[in-house]
């Protein structure tokens, strides 16, 4: 090499030295301000990526009946989730998703959505307690799906599937309604009770959710745990229902429409409710299929309705005991009053028709109430005005909802001046003519099964207005022995003894010699265990005779109801049944309400019905469901 | 034996042997718990099987391989359009022959090869003799290979090909006209390719690039976890094998591409200090080297040598912090590979004869 060259090449290596060291320079400081100045923010992403809160989901508290037998169990089961933090982001992942598990691609991209929005909470379900055939399904999917997991929880089992499908209620996801309705109190994906004691109960029932936070690799899968905060389980409740009478119920409605109230007098307890056509919970803890969509929320029968406490039924006669009572205290009527009944009675111009169309002629107070004659109470109703029922109604807690421990429970219709003024402004005028028709339990009046059998533990205690309720007391986690709760506060609304012990004799005389006793098989167990109570049959329709009335149908038939307490010294019970389209209530009611009265008289010692025992079989589960009752 | 070892440069092996030794730690850190946890081990070997044939090529008088780097150069031309017919197809690119179980990636070599030729053309001519259109064949020798290394695909590749080109204003200096031109036929050229050239998923890819957080779960993925990676490991680093990012696998291709962000994330921003060090004593070492040797053709080959080395340095220490975009180029020392770090060696393995001749003259 020349000189010359030798000096400008070493001139020019001269300047790539200075790029070298320029460019480990450069380098050097994009670490800096990577590694120094902005370390706290990617220190901060590198945690949030690799820590992540998962919630332990509480067990909810199981639901016994009064003797301890489980209503409600809970048994393990698999869900196929995707995890908060692994939610799919591109609309093509979601679609082939929706595809591989034949879901409404836009529906799921919407909960996708929703889950997003929502900042924490349980993983987002995309199926439900698999069973085998599921799961072989989910591994498939979820070797094209790496973000998809496996979760075990816990299910809720109804043993008795319709056994007391109303009253029980079931769980569900808290709804979007709900959660914008209280704000805070839900976390999207919780499970809550959405009706029965399950909703009214869920404070109770629900226990709190627990988390821990794990490690997770890339894949969402779980390398190490640490800070767990272990979920508190929810309270074992015990109600205050009789396994063994609701299935008395149960088994004395069959087919037939209606409900049915039977109260403990000596704390409103509610021992059994049963509203007909029942549903099993069980069913509604899958998403809904096209089959129960139709079974239940279609069905003209309206089967999720519970008529123990949201059915308005026109009381019929068995809203005389009240008109007796108004009668009475208002002095328009005694003890002794006598009225000729000649089959009708004129009044404003308009017959009124007795059921019994060739009179029952002259008729005390007993005597109007065992035959059930409308002649008489619509002439003690003309004495009276419709403010007087109104007042009387009140006074004995007609009014106004029983304040059962169940949610949407309705209040009675007993209607009234200012009632008419609101509910018909085109009419607003109250005719007496109207009186009349309330006389016997019609027109305008309406009560639910669960306010008529509370007016009729009124009538058996002598005035005692219980609150009826189902929670009966939490179970001790140790000794699994029942803590009884205290029962909802009781107001008494005292009856003259005097006039207590005809109405009294008139309800006994019923079914010993009046209406109820028409039929054989009442009139056999009153003989065995006396009881007191009162017929009812509700128009649906107005007929012209009885002709007419054979060939309607089903449907337009009279609401059959029977309502009273039992046995009659010593009352213990007191029970209201109604059963829809039924024809009269002798025929229809009052036998339902004497299985009832066997049944806790007499059968329930020597014969008790086994306790509902689970038709589902937990494939996840190596215990074999219970049996056996808990509590001693 | 020992007359062969003192053709080594001391302060060349021991800052090679420094870094031979951390990329194979930071291998060991980045294969554990994956299914390439033997990683470091195969490294390893391939570093030893790299340092033998760095003694053997460190003994050969460097004019004697200059005076068959054309042979060489056909022979490489051949391999590449070998590697196209019947190369071994992975992940949509033809890049490897399969050799006894073994992949083996032509390209590496032949950018040295190519480097070789090149310094040997310029190198026996006097500066002021080599005219425009010599330039010009010259730097058509080097768009050949690459050309052929394109048509793989594997950008990044063809791209470490370039630093070669910096051999001609080595020679005959540098107009700041030419800088000038350089700069609007760039900007023009780069206007140009965006809207004529560059398919859509290149464009993205661009986008991508400038903002990697627009696109997290996908092809801004692997970025954005390389710079939480870096950015976590601060000062002083998680500690060795205690890297987050890089142990629950959220860093992808670690032992490859990515394996300085595992060194970031774990020895924090000392580390990074103490291997770019390392990384600027070997380009001062190489640049001394093409300064001490007796040759035109060995100076050339030595600067070009540090300018590829360079290229690599820059663009994957650079692309991994999100500084530059993503384009496949390996580290050396760092990266897993055979091919890559065989042809390294090789390649300081002639640097060093250079530096020994020079000395024994």
């Amino acid at each position: 090499m020349e000189p010359r060259q030798r000096v400008l090449l070493q001139r020019r290596l001269g300047v790539f030295r200075a790029l070298a060291w320029g460019l480990v320079l450069v380098l050097g400081s994009i670490y800096a301000w990577l590694q120094i100045v902005r370390h706290g923010e990617f220190k901060q992403l590198a945690l949030q990526q690799a820590v992540k809160v998962r919630p332990i989901p509480a067990p909810r508290g199981l639901i016994l009946d009064r003797n301890g037998y489980r209503l409600v169990d809970n048994r393990r089961a698999l869900h196929l989730v995707i995890q908060r933090e692994d939610l799919p982001t591109k609309p093509d992942v979601v679609e082939a998703l929706a595809q591989a598990l034949q879901m409404d691609p836009a529906a799921l991209a919407r909960k996708i959505q929703a889950y997003r929005a929502a900042g924490k909470g349980s993983p987002l379900v995309l199926k439900e307690n698999m069973d085998e055939a599921d799961i072989a399904v989910a591994e498939r999917v979820r070797s094209r799906f790496p973000f998809l997991s496996m979760e075990v929880a816990p299910r809720r089992v109804y043993l008795g599937d319709e056994l007391a499908g109303h009253v029980l209620g079931y769980v569900g996801e808290v709804d979007d309604d709900l959660m914008k309705a209280k704000p805070g109190l839900y976390h999207l994906g919780e499970t809550i009770g959405k009706d029965g004691f399950e909703a009214s109960g869920n404070d109770r029932l629900k226990g709190v959710d627990g988390q821990k936070r794990i490690l997770v690799d890339q894949l969402g899968q779980e390398v190490a745990s640490f800070g767990q905060v272990d979920a508190v389980p929810g309270h074992t409740v015990f109600l205050t229902l009789d396994a063994g009478l609701q299935k008395v119920l149960q088994d004395a409605f069959g087919e037939e429409a209606g409900a049915a109230v039977v109260l403990d007098l000596r704390d409103g307890g509610v021992l059994a409710m049963y509203s007909s056509p029942s549903y099993d919970p069980n069913l509604f803890l899958n998403r809904l299929s096209q089959e129960m969509v139709d079974r239940y929320l279609r069905n003209p029968a309206r089967p999720m309705i519970n008529r123990a406490t949201q059915g308005i039924y026109a009381p019929g006669s068995t809203f005389k005991l009240l008109i007796a009572l108004a009668g009475l205290e208002k002095g328009v009527i005694t003890p002794q009053t006598v009225i000729y009944c000649s089959g009708k009675k004129n009044f404003y111009g308009r017959d009124f028709r007795c059921d019994k169309p060739t009179g029952h002629g002259a008729l005390n107070l007993v005597q109007a109430i065992a035959q059930s004659c409308d002649v008489y109470f619509y002439e003690v109703a003309s004495r009276l005005d419709i403010d007087d029922i109104y007042a009387t109604a009140a006074k004995y807690g007609l009014t106004v909802p029983t304040g059962i421990d169940l949610p949407r429970e309705k209040a009675p219709r007993i209607p009234s001046r200012e009632w008419k003024r609101k509910a018909v402004p085109r009419d607003p005028k109250w005719y007496a003519g109207e009186t009349i028709s309330v006389g016997i339990g019609q027109g305008a009046v309406g009560i639910t099964p669960i306010a008529l059998a509370r007016f009729y533990a009124l009538l058996a205690t002598k005035g005692r207005l219980l609150t009826p309720h189902l929670f009966l007391g939490l179970r001790d986690d140790q000794t699994n022995a029942l803590e009884p709760a205290p029962p909802p506060i009781a107001r008494d609304a005292p009856l003259d003894p005097k006039l207590w012990s005809v109405l009294d004799e008139g309800l006994s005389e019923v079914v010993r010699s009046g209406t109820a006793a028409a039929n054989p098989f009442v009139l056999e167990i009153a003989k065995e265990i006396p009881f007191a109570g009162k017929t009812g049959t509700a128009q649906v329709a107005t007929f012209v005779d009885k002709a007419h009335y054979a060939r309607q149908a089903k449907h337009l038939k009279d609401h059959a109801l029977f309502a009273g307490y039992a046995p009659r010294d010593r009352p213990q019970i007191a029970f209201a049944v109604v059963v829809e389209n039924a024809g009269f209530g002798s025929t229809a009611a009052a036998p339902i309400a004497a299985k009832v009265v066997k049944y806790w008289c007499v059968d329930r010692f020597s014969n008790p019905l086994p306790p509902p025992r689970g038709r589902l079989v937990d494939p996840f589960s190596p215990e074999q469901p219970q049996q056996s009752p808990e509590a001693p | 034996m020992r007359a062969r070892l003192r053709t080594l440069d001391p302060h060349l092996l021991w800052v090679l042997l420094a870094l031979m030794a951390l990329g194979t730690l930071t291998l060991y850190s980045a294969g554990r718990n994956t299914p390439q946890a033997g990683i470091w081990l195969k490294q390893g070997l391939w570093n030893l099987l790299g340092l033998t044939l760095m003694v053997l090529l460190a003994a050969v008088d460097p004019r004697r391989i200059l005076r068959i780097s054309f042979p060489a150069y056909l022979l490489g031309l051949v391999a590449l359009a070998a590697v196209l017919v019947v190369g071994r197809k992975i992940g949509g690119a033809t890049r490897w022959f399969v050799f006894a179980g073994q992949t083996f990636q032509p390209s590496e070599l032949m950018k040295w090869i190519t480097l070789l030729y090149v310094s040997y053309r310029l190198g026996t001519r006097a500066p002021e003799t080599v005219g425009r259109w010599e330039l010009l064949g010259s730097a058509g020798l080097v768009a050949f290979p690459m050309l052929l290394v394109l048509k793989q695909p594997d950008l990044g590749m063809a791209l470490s090909f370039l630093p070669i080109l910096l051999l001609i204003p080595l020679m005959k200096g540098l107009k700041w006209r030419w800088v000038l031109l350089l700069v609007v036929g760039v900007s023009v050229g780069g206007v140009f390719g965006w809207r004529h050239v560059l398919k859509p998923y290149q464009k993205q890819r661009v986008m991508i690039f400038l903002d990697p957080s627009a696109d997290l779960q996908g092809k801004g993925y692997q970025v954005n976890q390389s710079r939480i990676a870096i950015g976590s490991g601060g000062l002083f680093g998680k500690g060795f094998t205690s890297g987050s990012q890089t142990q629950l696998n959220f860093l992808p291709v670690k032992t490859t591409d990515f394996a300085f962000s595992v060194w970031a994330e774990e020895r924090g921003f000392l580390g990074v200090l103490f291997v770019l060090g390392l990384f600027g004593l070997l380009l001062t070492r190489l640049l001394d080297a093409a300064s001490q040797a007796r040759t035109s053709a060995e100076a050339y080959f030595c600067a070009g040598a540090a300018a590829i080395f360079a290229m690599h340095l820059m663009v994957n220490v650079g692309m991994v912090a999100g500084a530059l975009p993503n384009k496949g180029m390996v580290l050396p020392f760092f990266s897993a590979g055979g091919s890559s770090t065989l042809s390294f060696f090789l390649a300081l393995g002639l640097v060093m004869g250079v530096l020994h001749r020079a000395k024994v003259k």
